[in-house]
């Protein structure tokens, strides 16, 4: 940075009380101002690392990636397993927004005559995902593991209890638009062998 | 020469120190977010290691033959510690009375497992068991889904499961 028997001058009053004690040469940067320096330099690099470190890490993304398809899975599979009977069209359409490819496209397959069957069921099912675990995550696809309830209401007996159903599901996801969507939910049946 | 060499050493001091104070706070937050500090899936093998662990643990105690009860037993002893162990215990001491007279055999098969959380020694996970269980004069097997939460723990190389919480 500076030659240290460089005989620099005092020009300047406004040096560095320290540089000034120590080196009894005001107006040069003495070593205590370069340690500072390095001392600085050094932190800045290592945090420069560091920071590029975190930001480009592979296991961090897949992990953040892994933690966005469990939020998405949790919120689509229990509307997946939502539906009321009052109304069907507003609750297929929320199966649409929740799900992709070939799943959506049966969801928005579903005729004015079925409508009217799921209609005339008259039953209110309401999911809820109680518990739910990624199982994998490989590019745009991803696998997810989950425990739902569903209470179902019949809608021509309010005094009737709900009837409350545990099912097990594994669904796929694919990430559609920077999203995570089902393509495809099927209960985990039980293996009898 | 001094007074624009002093300011440009100031300059850069500042410039590092303040690149340093970002990268590392950037760092520190990154790192303790809790995406990173779960280990599913993005350590394959720690979470492959784990999902075998539970889902055979689980198979043994949950299996049972009522000519044979201490097979399960010991393998109670080996995979589950804590409340875990507690609550099979209660389980299995009215298992144990009814079995023989039943003949009663059961048969556990874990058709999937998922880590939700994973830590150097720690873990939780979600687990689809099937549990068939036949008694004298059954015809066929009553076979019977279950989801179960589970918390294991790792000591040494071994997994031990402390938590079953059937979902």
């Amino acid at each position: 940075m500076q030659d240290q028997t460089d005989g620099g001058r005092v020009d300047d009053d406004q040096v560095d009380e320290s540089v000034q004690a120590e080196e009894k040469k005001p107006g040069r940067v003495g070593p205590t101002a370069l340690v500072g320096l390095a001392v600085a330099v050094v932190f800045g690099v290592t945090g420069g690392v560091a920071w590029w470190s975190a930001t480009s890490s592979d296991d961090l993304s897949l992990a953040q990636e892994r933690d966005a398809v469990l939020v998405s899975a949790k919120t689509e599979i229990a509307v997946l397993n939502t539906l009321d009977y009052r109304s069907v069209a507003k609750g297929l359409k929320a199966w649409q927004s929740a799900s992709t490819g070939t799943l959506r496209d049966q969801f928005a397959g579903i005729s004015t005559k079925d409508q009217g069957v799921l209609a005339d069921q008259k039953k209110i099912s309401k999911g809820k995902v109680v518990d739910a675990a990624v199982l994998e995550v490989d590019g745009d696809s991803a696998t997810v593991l989950a425990a739902v309830e569903v209470t179902v209401t019949d809608g021509t007996d309010p005094s009737a209890e709900p009837v409350v159903k545990r099912n097990r599901f594994s669904a796929d996801l694919a990430r559609s638009g920077g999203t995570w969507k089902v393509a495809n939910l099927q209960q985990v049946a039980v293996n009898v062998s | 020469m001094s007074r624009w060499v002093q300011g440009v050493v100031g300059l850069l001091a500042a410039a590092a120190l303040a690149v340093g104070v970002v990268g590392w706070a950037q760092y520190v937050r990154q790192n303790a977010s809790s995406s990173a500090s779960n280990a599913s899936i993005v350590d394959e093998k720690a979470t492959a290691r784990v999902q075998s662990a539970v889902a055979q643990g689980l198979e043994q105690v949950l299996s049972y033959t009522y000519s044979d009860p201490t097979t399960t037993q010991a393998a109670a002893d080996r995979v589950l510690t804590g409340k875990a162990r507690e609550e099979y215990d209660t389980l299995f001491a009215t298992l144990k009375k009814e079995a023989p007279g039943q003949k009663l055999v059961l048969t556990a098969r874990v058709t999937a497992a998922g880590v939700k959380q994973l830590s150097d020694d720690t873990a939780s996970l979600l687990v689809f068991v099937d549990q068939s269980a036949r008694r004298k004069g059954d015809e066929q097997a009553a076979v019977s889904a279950a989801q179960i939460a589970v918390e294991a723990r790792r000591t040494g190389s071994t997994w031990t499961i402390t938590g079953l919480d059937p979902l």
